[in-house]
């Protein structure tokens, strides 16, 4: 199944065509665009709705009254009153209408999540990888369970329009294919068609590597938005990234690209990086390294303990303050690099690189501050996701929801509904 | 930057009867911006922000805001002009809850009736959009709440008040490590949101996580003000102890120039 990653990825639909769009197509693409800026933008009046949008108000009108006939928004007074005068409506998503299925598959844990249009979680749970977890198949099967269970509580009326999984891994455009997935220990999976039979529900399954989704979600809903261009790194077991260059989320000519935490920062006497090479940025700076630096018990892993060692550098522990240290130094190079080649506005530092970079920042800085070119750094800004944990679920959503984004009469059609 | 700067102070003197604390000082502080003030302890950083706040007279030097010079007599000089300290004893009331404590000496006034359900959405919306989730309700008292909490509801307190400019005299001094966390989140999202940010701190990390610019005082005097794009590290921790780093900071590094 071809991954759907034209919706959140691509404002300007028309700009590749070569005929003129007909007034059907003019039409399904503003429908499409008005919903995806009251899903991105939460309640919009009319007018703020032909300003972005650059329509008149009354094809605004025309739009609102088609999708709302269809249920998927509805219009209402603003939340703040108060206020004298008399407010004017607002059109917002009815989150309770459509919603997709997001699936995080974690090293040692697995998150289901029903969200809604607005990015609303209408449920979401968390089960541990089942026995066996290298096995893609028994995964794919407690991931199926699960999520049908919440179909089969879901209010009546209400649609699932799109399926979207997150994997530590490789995943091959278009195809989905899960090319290698090493903390999983998966090889060329077909994890998602694996998942299209599970689920039986008529729908594409979506895969997508998890930093990509982390960065999708950070700039649409996150510390980026509206940021086209940012460099996003995510610390879980490795070091994964995802980069956005013009709004467009980077994958390269097969879907590989913008793996951060296998640039080479320490080719000579680097750390040896699970990919078999030496010197990666996550041989370097992951949570290993980490951990191993300021001599942490080894069986402890994952935020807990990331968190546990910037706490003792904060009380003093020196082998705690000389791993962050060197942990923000190899980061500050990797970044350093990055800043140079793409030109991000923003970098983020998500997952466990939140607290680590909260607790290194003046070695990250400095080193960016030797390395990056002067131009290419003035305006950057480093900040820290703002979703936490859910910034994977919520961006598996998003590119779950990009068909819906695109079509969503046709789209609503398909889920019968 | 090139805009006018929200806020510039020059030459700015202040003495203690007899003692120099601040010694022909310059800062300028930009919207957007979160600006560290640094320095080692005695080197004149609160006083600078009394100053600012209007707490202390200054003695000689101009006080500029938006490109106009005025006279600051009074804290209450001060926030006219929109400018908001946080002091570092946080000055909140425990037995009050955190909709008194927004509006402790200046609750705003319908008529002649005290309007609570007006307090109480405007600090419900000023913690909203300051995206906090971490108090569970707006009418707790402050005595419940945890230092990081504290520091929240104060720096809800100084934006509430529509201001331009917020200086936060050490917050994260007392906190641990994840509060510390929760309030440069919500210092670097004043300044995303366009307020001019000033954070006194030791913690050189907290110092280049968030700030965009930094200035370093050394025995009363401005060693330097420069782009955190523009520094390493090292050059700060200089600039703190000796005043000068390189090219950077006073030309006499016991500062004792006069
Ligand atoms: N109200 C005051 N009266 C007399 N001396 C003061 C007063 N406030 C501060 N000082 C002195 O001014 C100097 C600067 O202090 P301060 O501004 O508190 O420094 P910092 O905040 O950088 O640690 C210190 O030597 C301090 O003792
Ligand atoms: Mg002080
Ligand atoms: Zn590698």
């Amino acid at each position: 199944m071809p991954c759907p990653v034209a919706g959140p990825y691509n404002d300007e639909v028309w700009g590749s065509m070569k005929a003129g769009p007909s007034q059907e197509e003019i039409r399904r693409h503003n429908l499409g665009t008005l919903l995806r800026h009251v899903h991105i933008g939460g309640s919009l009046s009319r007018t703020a709705l032909a300003e972005r949008m650059g329509l008149n108000r009354s094809t605004i009108l025309g739009l609102v009254s088609e999708l709302a006939s269809v249920g998927l928004v509805r219009e209402g007074l603003p939340r703040e009153t108060g206020r004298a005068g008399r407010p004017s409506l607002v059109v917002r998503t009815e989150s309770d209408r459509a919603y997709v299925l997001a699936f995080d598959v974690g090293v040692d844990r697995l998150a289901v999540a029903r969200i809604g249009l607005g990015g609303v979680f209408l449920d979401r749970r968390e089960i541990p990888v089942p026995p066996g977890g290298h096995d893609a198949g028994k995964v794919a099967e407690a991931l199926a369970a699960s999520a049908l269970e919440m179909v089969g509580t879901a209010p009546k009326g209400t649609s699932c329009v799109g399926v979207a999984a997150a994997v530590r891994g490789m995943v091959r455009r278009p195809d989905g294919l899960v090319r290698t997935a090493p903390y999983s220990g998966w090889e060329d999976e077909e994890f998602g068609e694996d998942l299209v039979r599970r689920l039986d529900l008529g729908l594409p399954v979506s895969v997508e590597n998890e930093a990509s989704l982390g960065a999708l979600a950070e700039h649409l809903r996150g510390v980026a938005t509206g940021c086209q261009d940012l460099v996003y790194l995510h610390g879980d077991i490795g070091i994964g990234g995802g980069i956005v260059t013009g709004g467009r989320l980077l994958g390269g000519d097969q879907g590989y690209g913008g793996e951060i935490g296998h640039m080479v920062v320490n080719p000579y006497e680097g750390r040896p990086c699970g990919c078999g090479a030496r010197g990666c940025l996550e041989a370097e700076a992951g949570e290993r390294a980490l951990l191993e630096a300021a001599q942490r018990d080894p069986a402890a892993t994952g935020r807990d303990a990331v968190r546990a060692v910037v706490e003792a550098a904060d009380r003093g522990d020196v082998a705690a303050r000389a791993a962050l240290h060197d942990v923000g130094d190899w980061l500050g190079i990797g970044v350093a690099n990055l800043v140079n080649v793409f030109n991000p506005r923003t970098v983020v530092f998500g997952g466990t690189l939140r607290e680590v970079f909260l607790g290194s920042a003046a070695q990250i800085r400095s080193r960016i501050n030797r390395h990056a070119l002067a131009a290419s750094r003035e305006n950057l800004r480093l900040r820290v996701g703002e979703l936490g944990d859910d910034a994977v679920l919520i961006g598996a959503a998003e590119l779950a929801f990009s068909e819906m984004l695109v079509g969503p009469l046709e789209t609503l059609a398909r889920a019968g509904a | 930057m090139t805009a006018t700067p929200i806020l510039e102070l020059r030459g700015i003197d202040k003495s203690f009867g007899s003692v120099r604390v601040l010694h022909d000082v310059s800062f300028t502080v930009h919207p957007g911006e979160v600006t560290a003030l640094v320095g080692d302890n005695g080197a004149g950083k609160s006083t600078l922000v009394k100053c600012i706040g209007g707490i202390h007279p200054i003695d000689g030097g101009e006080y500029w805001c938006e490109g106009r010079q005025v006279q600051v007599h009074s804290p209450r000089d001060a926030a006219a002009l929109g400018v908001e300290i946080v002091y570092q004893d946080l000055a909140l009331c425990d037995n009050l809850d955190i909709v008194q404590n927004m509006f402790l000496g200046r609750e705003r006034r319908r008529g002649l009736v005290l309007d609570d359900a007006t307090m109480e959405e405007m600090a419900a919306k000023t913690l909203e959009g300051l995206s906090v989730r971490t108090v569970k309700s707006i009418r707790q008292q402050v005595s419940s709440l945890s230092g990081g909490q504290r520091q929240t509801v104060a720096i809800a307190k100084a934006v509430l008040w529509n201001s331009k400019v917020v200086i936060l005299d050490e917050p994260t001094a007392a906190l641990g490590v994840a509060q510390t966390a929760q309030v440069l989140e919500l210092v670097r999202r004043l300044a995303d949101n366009g307020l001019a940010v000033v954070l006194i701190s030791h913690n050189m990390n907290d110092v280049f996580a968030v700030s965009d610019r930094i200035a370093a005082l050394y025995l009363g005097r401005m060693a330097a003000q420069v782009s955190t794009s523009d520094v390493t590290h090292s050059q700060v921790v200089e600039l703190i102890t000796s005043g000068r780093s390189g090219d950077l900071g006073l030309a006499h590094s016991n500062g004792a120039t006069a």
